[in-house]
């Protein structure tokens, strides 16, 4: 008996160590895809921050980002850090957020050059989001921009503006949320957040002041915030998806799916094109929130959806992608290339898509990049991280 | 297989624990106390048979010296005997462990519940919308808040409070449980298993998101407070073991 107890205590002993010692952070994460002249930037499923030419799939330059995971009691190592935010790409520089609660700007000639991070002289620099409560420091969400400030939401839920050029810290605003996952909107000089609290804040994107207008909603937000014409628009987590005009305290309406509208909805032409994870996108009246079309996918949508000319192009968890009529709400799925039965593309799609001169960018969880060509419906597999060689 | 065990265990479990705490004012630290509960309530037949036994090894304590000390030199006669002992007694000396065989898929069920209710990560939140049944309950309790007394239940404890009460919990538990020996191999072997689980259990307290080894140490608490009303004391907490009393005498004399 006393055998078969330290047996047991054994095999206790190594499963939960096992789970416990995992790292944190394999990576992972779903970083969307900026384009410059044939230059394509994306950051992959390993933490690199990859820029490669689109024509002949050649990498240009790389440059991995690490952190470092485990425990005292398991032993730090250092791991690749996610990156969820899709890479803001001007002026020769790169700017991308990580999942280690860092904000870096890659000067590409420095990158390409291979020297070491951060080149000053290039105008590189890094910055760290402090750590200030028990959210941690995480940085999921997009970096947005409106002339020499970046701002940045963090996960110990402050909102942050850091100077494009230098990096140095303009302004922190107070903690508005326990985390804040979702990207800011600007609108005119004014920031607007999202919380998981349920809470809509408004910052002056000059000082970093909370504005007074609020709104509170019963349940948190789960979407990024849309604005279009005076109105955001929102995904909550009781399914529905609001429609709040800055300023009112009641939303104008509220639509219900049947799962979270975790995707950003698309507004444009009056119109709001809302993927949701019930696996249906749906077009919606921007004023009344009337019902257009449904668009039945058959698989939960977490990218939101893009519009390239009169077309609607929505991505799916399970890698498939359709080309929706904005009109009718009529669409068709993009076929394999290989094999018609297959998903569209070979693995789900989670990240932002790009169009640019029709061609909609695709960066799935295989770590590859799709480009489908809207008119023809034809999609290629452009390049697979993994495999792109140095030129 | 991985479906089953979600549509059996991890899904059902996922979902009580954020409905649990809904109902105790969307707090997920006083959601996994009450679960624990439920838990225990739910293992009592397993439980009660376990406390039957202690009870009944207390009780034959005097036999078992006796047979000690009658084949003593001939360690295969002792278990032959023993096993007699325990089968005319009606006991199986194994049954202790299946409470413990038991919990431990509620445990990595837990595990799971826990980082994913809590939407430790993107994935994981993401993830969590596919788990959720659409119960009014479960769906008004999204976002759930981590925080409990001082504990972050996404995040390890660092402050080894909560690794402390785990581990002093643990050894109580099993102490009141745990029958001495008079064969001083065995008895080492009862001393190393004695020291060994609470301080496995304080080190993985110290790995593992708060919110489980807060189950843990619910669990033992209850367990302990069980123990003590049913079986009318403290067990083998403060029973000195046959082999101690002798060295003491030895040394003495």
């Amino acid at each position: 008996m006393k055998q078969t107890r330290v047996l047991l205590a054994g095999i206790l002993f190594l499963s939960l160590s096992l789970i416990s010692c995992a790292p944190s952070s394999a990576a992972g994460g779903w970083a969307g895809i900026a384009v410059e002249g044939d230059l394509l930037y994306t950051g992959s499923l390993d933490g690199k921050i990859v820029c490669i030419n689109a024509t002949d799939g050649q990498l240009r330059w790389l440059y991995q980002i690490v952190m470092a995971s485990g425990t005292a009691s398991c032993g730090e190592t250092l791991v690749p850090s996610a990156i969820y935010g899709t890479p803001l790409v001007e002026r020769g520089m790169v700017y991308v957020g990580t999942y280690d609660g860092k904000v870096l700007a890659l000067n590409m000639v420095a990158r390409q050059e291979g020297l070491t991070f951060p080149q000053k002289r290039y105008g590189e620099w890094e910055w760290s989001c402090p750590t200030a409560n028990r959210g941690g420091n995480a940085i999921v969400t997009d970096l947005v921009t409106s002339g020499s400030a970046i701002y940045v939401s963090c996960s110990n839920g402050k909102v942050y503006s850091l100077d494009k050029e230098f990096g140095d810290l303009n302004w922190e605003s107070d903690a508005l949320s326990e985390r804040l996952w979702t990207s800011p909107a600007l609108h005119d000089d004014i920031v607007i957040l999202s919380t998981f609290e349920g809470r809509l804040l408004t910052v002056s994107a000059e000082s970093g002041e909370v504005l007074p207008w609020s709104f509170e909603s019963a349940s948190g937000f789960v979407s990024r915030p849309v604005i279009y014409d005076h109105t955001i628009y929102i995904g909550s987590f009781d399914n529905k998806l609001y429609a709040i005009e800055i300023g009112a305290s009641e939303p104008l309406w509220s639509f219900a799916g049947r799962k979270w509208f975790w995707a950003a909805p698309l507004v444009v032409g009056g119109r709001v094109y809302a993927g949701c994870l019930d696996g249906n996108v749906y077009a919606i009246e921007s004023r009344t929130g009337k019902q257009l079309w449904r668009f039945n996918c058959k698989s939960p949508i977490v990218s939101s959806p893009v519009v390239a000319g009169d077309v609607l192009v929505v991505a799916t968890e399970s890698g498939n992608v359709y080309l929706i009529d904005v009109e009718t709400g009529k669409g068709e799925r993009v076929k394999n290339p290989s094999v018609d039965s297959r998903p569209t593309v070979d693995a789900r799609v989670r990240a932002s898509l790009l169009v640019k001169e029709n061609k909609v960018y695709i960066h799935a969880q295989d770590d590859c990049v799709y480009r489908l060509g809207v008119q023809d419906m034809k999609v290629e597999k452009l390049f697979c991280v993994r495999d792109v060689k140095m030129h | 297989m991985a479906n089953l065990w979600y549509l059996i265990i991890a899904d059902p479990v996922l979902n009580a624990l954020i409905a649990l705490s809904h109902f105790l004012f969307d707090n997920f630290g006083l959601g996994i106390v009450a679960f624990t509960i439920i838990i225990r309530l739910a293992l009592w037949p397993l439980t009660k048979r376990q406390f039957s036994s202690t009870k009944a090894l207390q009780n034959m304590q005097p036999k078992m010296l006796e047979l000690q000390k009658k084949y003593g030199k001939n360690q295969q006669r002792l278990q032959q005997e023993m096993m007699k002992l325990y089968r005319e007694a009606g006991i199986n000396p194994l049954g202790c462990l299946w409470p413990l065989l038991v919990q431990f898929p509620i445990w990595i069920a837990l595990y799971q519940a826990i980082t994913r209710a809590l939407g430790t990560t993107p994935e994981n939140l993401l993830e969590l919308a596919h788990h959720l049944y659409s119960w009014k309950p479960v769906t008004e309790a999204i976002p759930l808040s981590s925080r409990f007394l001082w504990l972050d239940l996404g995040q390890p404890d660092h402050t080894l409070i909560l690794a402390l009460i785990v581990g002093v919990t643990t050894w109580v538990q099993q102490k009141m449980t745990t029958p001495p020996s008079i064969d001083p191999r065995q008895q080492a072997t009862n001393n190393m298993m004695l020291l060994m689980m609470p301080f496995m259990f304080g080190l993985f307290t110290l790995m593992f998101p708060s919110g489980l080894p807060l189950y843990w140490a619910a669990s033992n608490i209850i367990g302990i407070i069980s123990q003590y009303l049913l079986t009318g004391g403290w067990g083998y907490l403060r029973f000195r073991s046959p082999t101690q009393s002798v060295s003491v005498k030895t040394r003495k004399s």
